[in-house]
């Protein structure tokens, strides 16, 4: 009787302890809501044709609700804040669990980064995946030097000290969560024109580091494995990060690869993109107007070229793409 | 289960760092063979020399930091040079036989737990309780996770909290007087909180083992003087120096001229024992506890004040780099009248309200605590196992929800482990 007492005792406490976790855990319901984009996707429905996997460049750039509009596709974007290659590489092997899409559209951008940006970043993209052997993996490629698995595996060792900073939010979203994004899109409906752009820099070397490719020869692994059409793209941008060294070379690993590569940049005009009113951080990324212009453009280069179904009967969809016109209204 | 404890003391042991195994181990045998050969003519040779050898060896150590060599110190090089040494002078004096197996001798060397911060056990006391057999029973389990929690929440509540605010201090040579002040105030409740709270996790992990060490603390900070402060202070070391240091040279056994001076020699090696650069603190605490009794007063609670804030006073040394600023920030706090600033500042010093707040609650518990400790032992030990499970679980989790860890906090770092 004795022992029985001591165990419900200690699953009280285990108890308590996931409570705290929970409570002390960022929820990223209604502010710095990126954290909150990869597990929405475990709720949708998996019949995606074409999934995008990449960093904000395809979260705040294409919106798949304006591509089913425009061409009946259903679409998926699994992308997070500053999502690094090996991670793109892992939340595709993730999506592929659940779901085979006919095209993936991968984002070359974090081709850039060879290293961890930062902890928060990697929070971002991570804590709320579910737990499987690619989250493991995800976790083991992306810590920086002060990180520890631990911190992944009991949230609250890292998120502790939050108990100064708890908001009405971490009460209103303990038991629920929200969901911030169409389909993985984030609606921005801000504008804030070009200005002043930073200086392009000269770097020390264009080349691309070993890791990133030997992710992204993983990605075109992956994909052919699979049977599944890997399209490579640049979201379009007027910051200067993106070099004609750059270019080249991926230009060359798609030819290589045979695989298409779409560098959206050289589109502007044809899409029609007026960075005067159809970005909302000063050309760095598409807000709402931009962003619906780029999906347009692209749903057609996507309905043309790989052979993709058109759901445009779809009811699933056609209520989502409503509730999607009403929130953008 | 001795030869696992080994296995892991020795595995954790070359964790700090490998080559650290080459001087430990070259410490034990050479005191091990040594130790067999202190009976006959040359026993006071052999037992000169073995402990020359090992003194060289620390010293050396602790000169190191000084110098442009980059050799770092064996852990726990201080409290296993002074078990050595203990050791060889009581099987020299007769006190006991010197240990068979150097199996044995290895363990109590090395065994893990202890060698971070001590206590610094004796070999007749261990040999009792570690070498010989033992138990692990459900209820030592209990009242080792009980001295854990305990532990962990002076540790990681109190010291990581008053570390902070120590380092927003130190860190800034500016912040002088009514600065000063406040840091030595929180570092006395740091070092306390940090040492004795190491000291608990030790106990505790050795009680759950079955193994009962010795107490290193029994409540410092309501000494009435520094005689009885160091009494109730790292209460180990101070008997090892008042055995091996103060009685050899006479004790108290003299005129009062010699034991004075005795005392002063026994708390200068304590400072050398920490390091060079705490000779001035060792010999000014050896002046309080020559002196320090002819000013008590009638009143307890004024002679404990007192001689609260005149041990606070003296860890300056601890608190700043080196001894001119130790002394010239104990001069500040009369000559920098900025006492009204401190006040407005004090949310500027790395701590928010809501740390301030748990840092004094828990602070006050542990005096609480320290005060009544006869009272609360005794209770707690007879509890039942249920109530026991209710306070591990309550102290784990205040722990892990209110302390201070993780990114960028360095969790094994004690205060003492540097010594």
């Amino acid at each position: 009787m004795r022992k029985l007492r001591i165990i419900i005792i200690i699953i009280f406490f285990i108890i308590l302890f996931m409570f705290f976790t929970r409570l002390l855990s960022p929820k990223y319901a209604t502010s710095l809501v990126e954290g909150s984009m990869i597990s929405q996707y475990y709720d949708e429905s998996k019949d995606h044709e074409v999934v995008f996997i990449g960093d904000c460049e395809v979260y705040a750039n294409f919106s798949p609700m304006v591509m089913f509009e425009e061409k009946g596709i259903k679409a998926y974007i699994r992308g997070s804040s500053q999502q690094l290659i090996w991670q793109s590489y892992y939340i595709l092997e993730e999506t592929l669990k659940y779901e085979k899409p006919k095209v993936v559209v991968f984002n070359v951008n974090s081709m850039r980064y060879a290293e961890p940006v930062s902890e928060e970043y990697n929070r971002l993209t991570i804590d709320y995946m579910k737990w499987s052997k690619q989250k493991v993996d995800i976790i083991k490629a992306s810590m920086t030097e002060d990180e520890n698995i631990w911190y992944y595996i009991f949230p609250l060792l890292r998120y502790h000290s939050r108990y100064d900073k708890l908001t009405k939010e971490d009460f209103e979203y303990l038991f629920k969560r929200k969901d911030n994004t169409f389909n993985g899109f984030l609606v921005n409906k801000n504008v804030k024109p070009v200005e002043n752009l930073p200086v392009k820099k000269r770097l020390a070397s264009y080349q691309f580091e070993d890791i990133c490719y030997e992710y992204l020869d993983k990605i075109t692994k992956l994909c052919k494995d699979n049977s599944i059409e890997l399209v490579l793209i640049k979201a379009p941008s007027v910051y200067p990060y993106w070099y004609d060294e750059y270019d080249e070379q991926i230009k060359q690993y798609a030819e290589k690869n045979d695989i298409d590569y779409y560098n959206l940049k050289n589109n502007v005009e044809e899409i029609g993109i007026d960075y005067s009113t159809d970005t909302y951080d000063g050309g760095l990324h598409l807000n709402l107007n931009g962003a619906t212009k780029l999906s347009k453009f692209f749903a057609n280069i996507l309905a043309e070229n790989y052979n993709l179904t058109d759901f445009s009967g779809d009811k699933l969809y056609n209520q989502k793409l409503q509730e999607y016109k009403e929130f953008i209204k | 289960m001795n030869v696992l404890l080994l296995i892991i003391s020795i595995l954790l042991y070359a964790s700090f760092g490998w080559q650290s195994l080459f001087y430990v181990f070259f410490s034990i045998i050479t005191t091990f063979v040594a130790a067999k050969h202190l009976k006959g003519n040359n026993k006071k040779l052999v037992l000169i020399a073995t402990i020359i050898i090992n003194l060289a060896i620390l010293i050396f150590m602790k000169v190191v930091p000084f110098t442009k060599l980059s050799i770092l110190a064996p852990l726990g090089i201080s409290y296993y040079t002074l078990q050595i040494i203990s050791y060889l002078v009581d099987v020299y004096k007769n006190k006991y036989e010197p240990e068979e197996k150097l199996f044995n001798f290895t363990l109590y060397i090395m065994y893990i737990p202890h060698l971070f911060i001590g206590p610094i056990s004796r070999y007749d006391d261990m040999k009792k309780t570690l070498l010989e057999k033992r138990k692990i029973t459900a209820n030592n389990i209990f009242d080792g996770l009980l001295r854990v929690g305990w532990g962990l929440i002076k540790k990681f509540v109190i010291a990581g909290r008053a570390a902070i605010i120590i380092s927003s201090i130190s860190g800034n040579e500016e912040y002088g007087g009514a600065y000063a002040l406040l840091a030595m105030i929180i570092y006395s409740i740091n070092i306390y909180a940090d040492f004795s709270g190491g000291i608990d996790i030790v106990i505790g992990i050795s009680k759950m083992l079955g193994i009962d060490l010795k107490e290193n603390f029994n409540s410092p900070y309501y000494s009435e003087s520094f005689k009885e402060f160091w009494r109730k202070w790292h209460i180990s070391l101070s008997s090892w120096l008042k055995d091996y240091v103060y009685i050899p040279l006479g004790g108290n056994r003299c005129s009062t001229f010699r034991k004075n001076i005795n005392l002063l020699i026994t708390f200068l090696v304590s400072g050398l024992w920490h390091g060079v650069n705490y000779i001035i603190w060792g010999i000014l605490n050896g002046i309080f506890v020559m002196f320090g009794d002819k000013f008590k007063t009638k009143s307890k609670i004024l002679n404990r004040l007192v001689t609260f804030i005149l041990i606070s006073f003296l860890w300056s040394f601890f608190i700043w780099p080196d001894q001119t600023t130790s002394l010239k920030m104990m001069a500040s706090v009369f000559t920098n009248f900025n006492y009204s600033e401190v006040a407005t500042q004090i949310l500027n010093l790395g701590l928010t309200i809501a740390d301030w707040i748990i840092f004094a609650i828990f602070t006050l518990i542990l005096f609480i605590f320290d005060g009544n400790k006869e009272k609360i032992l005794p209770k707690l030990q007879n509890s039942k196992m249920e109530t026991k499970t209710i306070l591990i679980g309550t102290m784990c989790l205040i722990v892990l929800v209110l302390g201070i860890y993780g990114i960028g906090f360095n969790v094994s770092n004690f205060i003492y482990s540097k010594f």
